[in-house]
Order: C-alpha cells, then structure tokens, then sequence
C-alpha cells in the first residue's frame, strides 16, 4: 500500500521524496516562550526514515529555544513513528529523549509529537521540556 | 701592531676597502666605482678594528654604524635588523648581508661568529638596484681575509664573565685562507623557575676561502662559510604592574642551527670588458624549541624545525677601463630557495584550560552544559614547504663630467612564494552531561597560498667634487623588502578552528565564532620605500667625517602585530604608510697616536595612516625603532720601548624606542659604557676588555604572548681578558 501511494506521489510530483527517503525541509520553528511565539526562521529540519520503516527520526539544525540564547544547537528526536494516509504521510511519538550535543539530552524530553508530511510540506508541533515548539516548512530541492 | 694602525689609518683614509686589494681578489662589493664615489653613506669598519671594539657579531655594529640598531634577544635565529627607521622583527630584513660578494638569503643566517674579517662595509640607503630585495635600508658587505694578503697564522683567545670562552685562529698560507672560531659561554640570565642559565651558548664557525687565476684574464675565488651553534636563549621576563620579572618558565627554550654557504666567485676580463659570476648553495637547517607562553605554568610550546636550500647566481658585465667617464653595469640574478619547516604546537594541560575549554565553554549558557577535554596535552602540528624564487635584470650607469657625476639605475625584479601547508590538531572531548565517553576529534587544515609580482626599483644620484677633501651628493633610489608568508599565526587559526570546528561536530553553533585570524592572513605583501637622501663627505688628511640627512616614504610597511585577545601567535602585516626622515653623521679623527670616533643619528619613523580596524595609530612613532643612536670613542697608544699600551674607552646608545603602535610603552634612551687596555707587544698583546660597565639596566625587546606583557633585558655588565698571538 505504502508503494503504491509513494508511486503514485512520484507521479503526480517528481521531487516530492517517499517517506523512505531523508529529504530536508526549511520553514520556521516557533517557540512559545513566556507565553509569547519566538519564530526561528529559515531553520533546514531533516526527515530520517528509519530502517525498520515505520520509524524515523527529526533532525532540527540550528535551533534557539529562548531569544538570548548565545548558540544554537542541531536537535534530533528519534522513534517518531509514521504511517501512511492515503498521500500523507502521519507523525506522531508520544515521549522520546532527544539527541542533543553528543548524547541524550532530558533536560529537553520531546512529548506529544504530531504532524504529517504531505506533499512538499511538513508540519509537526510537539513539546521541548516546557517550550510548546511547532514547524512549518517546504521541501528544500536544493 | 704599529704596522696594523697604520694600515687602520690608511684603510680609513683609502678611497675604498676593495681598491686596496690586490688584483687577484674578488671583491664583496658591486659598486661601478670606488666607495669614495658612492653617492650614499658608507660606514667602513677593518678588521683589526673590529677585533680591538669585540665586534665579532653583526649585532655588535650597533651604533657603531649610525641609524643601525640590532638588539640582542632571543637566540641566533632572531637577527632583528633596525635601520633608518626601517625594519621589522620578523621575516624578511631591511638590511642585505654580503659575505665575499655572495648574498646571504636567510635571515636566520646573518647572526654567527667572525674569524678572519678583513673589513666590514655598510652602504645605508636603499641599495636596491645592484642588491635587489631586502636591501631597502642598506647592505652589510664582509670581507674576509684574502691568500694575497700574505701568509701568516693568528691566535686568540678570550675568556670572562660568565664563564665566556672564545677561541679564534686563522691561517693563510699559499692560495687559501682558513679560520676558525669557538665560543661558550654559560649565559647572563638566570631561569629562576629552572634554577639554570637560560642562555648558554657553544658555537663553532668555520671559513675558507681560496683564491686564484688559472688562466691570465680569470681570476676564480671560492668562500665556504660553516656554522654550528647549540643554545638557551628566548630569556624574557614578565612585566606585571609595571615591574620587570626574572625570566621564569618551566618549559625548553633552545636553538640548534647548522648553516652552510658555499660560494664560488669568477671574474673574467679582457681590456675592453670585465664579467663577474657569483654563485652560491646555502643550506640552513635549525631546531627551535619554546615555551611560547613564558610563564611557570604549562600553557603552550612551539617547535620548529627547517631544512632549507637555495641556489643563487649573479652575472654581471662592466666596462674593464676605470677611467672612462661612462661606467656601465650590466646584471642578472637569479635564485631559487626551498624551505621546509615543522612547526609543532603543543597545548598543555594550563593551556587548554585557559586558552580552549575557557574560551569555548564561556559562549555556552550553564544550563545546556559545558565542555571538558581530558587529554593532558593537544598537539597541533604543522608542516610547510615553502618555495621562493627571484629574479631580475638590473643596470647602472655612471658618468663623470668634470668634478660631477652622475649615476643612474634601474633593476626589475620579478619573485614569487608558495607555501603548502598541512596542519593536523588531535584531541578527545566530552560534552557534559550529553555525552558519557570521550569521543576523538581531530582538524586537519591544508591548503595552499601564493603570490608573484614583479618590481621595479630606479636610482638617481649625483656626486659633485666641491674641493679635493669634500664631495656632495644627493640620492633618490627605491628599494623594497619582500613579502611572505605567516607561518606563526598558524597555532592562533588552528586553535579557533578545532573550536569551531568542535563545537560543530556536537551541533553547537557560536553565534559569533570564535575567529581573530583567518587563512587570508597567511600572506604578507612586499614594502617599497622611496628614499631622497642628501650628503656631504670629508676626508682631510687623518680626519674622515659623513653627514647625511634622508626622508624615506614607505608603503605598505611591514609590520608585526599580535592578534588580540588571548591569542597565541604574531603575524606580519602590512600596516598602510610611513615615512622616516633622520640625520646621520661619522666622524673619524685620528692624529698621531690617538683616535676618536663619533657615530650618530637622529631617525623620526611614523606612520602616515595606519588603522587596523580597531584603532587609528597614525602619527605615532613606529614600534622597536630608537629615535637616537650614538657610538662615542676615544683612544690612545702608549709607546714605550718594544711596548704599547692601548687605552680606549667609549659609549654606546639607543632610544627612546616605542614598544608599542600605542606608544605607551617607552624605553628612553640609554647608554653604556665600555673599555679596553691593551699591552701590545710585536707578535703578540694582552687585554682586557669591559662591557656596560656601568651595569646600566635597560630593556631590548618587548612581546606579548597570550595576552602578557613580556621584556628582554639588556646584558648585564661582563668583563673579558684576551690574548692574541700572530707568527
């Protein structure tokens, strides 16, 4: 089933990656930090299927969870667990440790995960600690 | 030794050190004409002279010849050459070193010990038409002693302060002439952290030269130069609060050089032309080990290691009638030097502390962790092979009209550098609390730098012959000093690097890198000065005076800085525009049996504009440079039955010299006194010689090293006894 709808993907839209590909997407993370959104713009998120091919993984590059933080730093959430609806395909994990400067990183658990990829876009908002984080972005061809 | 003054005084009242040579030597100078005809300042300088003053080191001129200022710091390899206002105290010198007409191409080479020095000549001025690069303030032109001198055999032997011994001996005898030198001495400074001399020194050098003429129209000449050196050296103390500190670091400070220059002179000439040759392979292999941060604490160490080689080849074609109003020079030059160098940075445990894991885990908030590096040392090895190579085409003419003349010239150089460069910097880092092992990390940074360009260096001059004792002259020539490659800001952009590039690896990103250098600054370009000098010379019976007034526009003028912050390297740059205006004056007076001599010069160096991003230093005065020289002497010759005793005593100054682009940091004008009394007997004498014997405090060097302020002091007071013997 999952062939079938990736090839009929590929057919409507050559540059749109099946779900078994990594492709990158840019778009904005926005944070909600004191009750106020902090948009991270133009951030490349990178979708990682995983071998097993119901799970993969979300890199985010170059995040800044609060305005004055000094760096930014490349964020990866592992076990996210995908499925296919009809073209779209789902997101979801319910808590995961991120990887973050090395290793785990719970200082930032990753809870309630949701999104989908459809099309050339990808949109997904989850929990970072106790920043409420969401994504939004097209798929970068280049 | 009544025979040896009165030799002195003819070479000091003689036209020109080599016109006293007989034909069959090949001389060190290029001149067209005499030195007498010369339209620039010369300072000459014999041997027994420079025997009798304990000049046996170029950095010994100092003073002596006007606007010359060589510091002594560091260890052999150092040769900080300062004239008329020009210079700098890395790479390339301002200053062209001449051993029997063979150029000396590495500056590490100029400083080692003379045996068997006939006269030394110094040309100030630009003297870029017939010696081309790196001759833009003067050119050192030694003579050694020729076969045609006459045979005989010399002895001496020194001994003093700090346990100094120095033996000399040189022999002549059928066509060739050989000598030798050994000097030891235990050092003057203490490292107080070692509880050991920090500057010990055993140095061998070694000459010989043969010279004949094979066939009637060529005469051959060969001069083969060697010397070993092992050393301490690099003696610096701290100055915190504005106080001077002992020298006290923990870590090696030593210099091993071993430099070999073999030369081979031809002149061929028939009675219309005459053709020079001049041929050289120079071979310079050095060892360097520092404590790079100079302090007690182990924070960084730098090797450096090279084995150079370059090839030179001089013809040159004259008109063979020295009478003839128009004297014209015709030459080509060529050379080719390879250098490959190691250059091994070592952080230690204080240094990564301070210099990598401070500065890195200072941009990273608290609360996400920090990072540690467990290693007990990080090496950053460098490695470079470094390609130079020159040439150029050159001609002079000189015409005389009457009691004028006239010289003009004009030199195109053509040069070019390559550095390849391979850098490696390895470690194991861990970030706390993500990561639960060291993981291993290493940078490497290779790549490639070049330049070529070519340069045309013109000369005008005029000398009118005002009276039969006093001529004028007047000089505009342009001289420029090369450019080059930055080898020691490399442990600055290597250590940036690995922390970027670290910082990357775990997916931290800097939102201001940390950057104070980068791969553009590698390069250096060449500093060109225009030189306009104006002189008067006087030779009147035993009296010889020079007064010369110049101005000097420099553009792009090469300068050392240190990148700010905690850096831990020094790079040349090239510091927008100066100029240096001075007067210079020599006087040698000697009337029956007493001497006098005065050496002075006033120098006014600043720069035009220079801005280095973060502050305007123009106006001020140019760092290192002293504003006054002066070399005072007098002497006098007992004569008694079979006996003459020798009293000299003289001064010898420098100052102020600017530390720093800010001039805030000065050292005023200091002096130093000296003396020797000698019993001279026929075939041999005794002496005893005295240095700074006044024990005058002062300071000759000044650096900063990861952000601390550092001094070299001047010798202490040393006093030596000798004896010569000649049969």
């Amino acid at each position: 089933m999952m062939v079938i709808s990736c090839v009929g993907c590929a057919r409507l839209m050559p540059d749109t990656p099946t779900d078994k590909e990594e492709s990158d997407y840019v778009g904005t993370v926005t944070v909600i930090y004191n009750d106020e959104p902090f948009d991270n713009e133009n951030i490349k998120v990178t979708f990682i299927p995983g071998a097993d091919g119901e799970t993969a993984s979300i890199k985010i590059h170059k995040i800044r969870f609060v305005p004055k933080m000094p760096v930014t730093i490349d964020v990866t959430v592992p076990g996210v667990s995908t499925s296919s609806e009809g073209s779209k395909t789902v997101l979801s994990c319910e808590r995961s440790i991120p990887l973050a400067m090395g290793g785990e990183y719970p200082k930032y658990t990753v809870t309630d995960l949701s999104g989908e990829i459809a099309g050339d876009e990808l949109t997904f908002s989850l929990n970072f600690g106790e920043y409420p984080t969401s994504f939004k972005g097209r798929l970068n061809n280049k | 030794m009544l025979t040896a003054f009165l030799l002195s005084i003819l070479y000091m009242v003689s036209p020109v050190c080599d016109t006293l040579l007989p034909p069959a030597t090949v001389t060190a100078l290029k001149e067209s004409v005499s030195l007498e005809r010369v339209a620039s300042p010369f300072s000459l300088i014999h041997g027994e002279t420079l025997q009798k003053t304990g000049t046996y080191r170029h950095n010994m001129l100092s003073g002596k010849v006007p606007g010359l200022h060589i510091p002594e710091y560091g260890a052999s390899l150092t040769s900080t050459v300062y004239l008329r206002g020009l210079g700098s105290r890395m790479e390339n010198p301002v200053m062209g070193l001449y051993l029997d007409g063979i150029p000396v191409w590495d500056k590490n080479a100029y400083d080692f010990d003379w045996e068997g020095i006939r006269c030394a000549t110094l040309l100030r001025g630009p003297q870029g038409t017939l010696y081309g690069r790196n001759s833009m303030g003067g050119v050192l032109a030694l003579q050694s002693l020729s076969p045609s001198d006459g045979s005989g055999h010399t002895l001496r032997l020194e001994y003093g302060s700090a346990n100094s011994l120095r033996a000399g001996v040189v022999s002549s005898f059928g066509r060739h002439v050989i000598s030798a030198t050994f000097r030891h001495s235990d050092g003057f400074f203490p490292n107080e952290f070692k509880d050991e001399p920090c500057d010990p020194y055993d140095g061998i050098s070694a000459h010989w030269k043969w010279e004949g003429d094979p066939a009637g129209d060529l005469i051959l000449g060969n001069t083969l130069w060697v010397n070993y050196s092992k050393e301490g050296g690099f003696a610096y103390g701290q100055w915190i609060d504005g106080e001077l500190h002992p020298v006290s670091y923990n870590d090696e400070g030593s210099y091993r050089r071993l430099s070999v220059i073999e030369g081979l002179n031809a002149r061929w000439s028939n009675d219309a032309l005459a053709a020079d040759a001049a041929a050289s392979v120079q071979i310079l292999s050095d060892d360097m080990h520092m404590d790079q941060d100079y302090t007690s604490a182990s924070v960084f160490t730098l090797g450096q290691r090279q084995l150079s080689g370059a090839g030179t080849l001089e013809l040159r074609l004259r008109r063979n009638d020295t009478q003839s109003a128009w004297q014209p020079q015709t030459g080509l030059f060529a050379l080719y030097k390879q250098n490959h160098m190691t250059a091994p940075v070592t952080f230690k445990r204080d240094g990564i502390e301070r210099l990598i894991l401070y500065n890195a885990n200072s941009h990273i908030p608290t609360d996400i962790g920090y990072l540690e590096i467990p290693d007990a040392r990080i090496p950053v090895d460098s490695d470079f092979q470094i390609y130079t190579w020159n040439i150029a085409l050159f001609h002079e003419s000189v015409f005389t009209v009457g009691d004028w003349q006239f010289t003009a010239g004009l030199r195109f150089d053509y040069e070019g550098g390559r550095m390849d460069y391979d850098c490696l910097a390895s470690l194991h880092y861990r970030f706390v609390p993500t990561m639960s092992a060291d993981k291993p990390f290493s940078i490497p940074y290779t790549g490639r730098e070049g330049h070529a360009g070519s340069e045309i260096l013109p000369k005008l001059s005029a000398l009118y012959k005002a009276t039969g004792a006093l001529s004028l002259y007047s000089t505009i020539a342009k001289g420029y000093r090369a450019g080059g490659f930055n080898t020691q800001i490399f442990s600055d952009i290597l250590q940036n690097l690995t922390m970027n590039s670290l910082m990357e690896d775990m997916g931290v990103y800097l939102d201001r890198p940390i950057v104070s250098v980068s791969a553009d600054d590698t390069e250096y370009d060449p500093e060109s000065a225009w030189n306009f000098e104006a002189g008067a010379r006087l030779r009147k019976d035993n009296l010889h005076a020079e007064l010369s007034a110049y101005c000097i526009d420099v553009r792009n003028q090469q300068l050392t800085v240190f990148p700010p912050g905690m850096s831990t390297g020094r790079m040349m740059t090239n510091a927008g525009h100066s100029r240096s205006a001075g007067v210079e004056a020599e006087i040698d007076w000697r009337p029956g049996d007493f001497r006098g001599c005065l050496s002075c010069s006033w120098c006014d160096a600043r720069f035009v504009h220079y801005q280095d991003g973060n502050h305007d230093y123009s106006g001020h005065h140019i760092p290192y440079v002293p504003g006054y020289t002066l070399f005072a002497g007098a002497g006098y010759s007992f004569r008694l039955d079979g006996l003459t005793i020798d009293a000299d005593l003289s001064a010898r100054g420098a100052g102020p010299v600017w530390w720093n682009e800010d001039n805030t940091l000065q050292e005023p004008f200091l002096l130093r006194l000296d003396s020797r009394v000698a019993l001279v007997f026929p075939k041999w004498e005794l002496y005893v010689r005295g240095e700074n014997l006044t024990d005058t405090p002062g300071r000759s060097f000044y650096f900063k090293s990861v952000g601390n302020e550092f001094f070299a002091r001047i010798r202490p007071r040393a006093i030596f006894t000798g004896m010569t013997i000649k049969f």
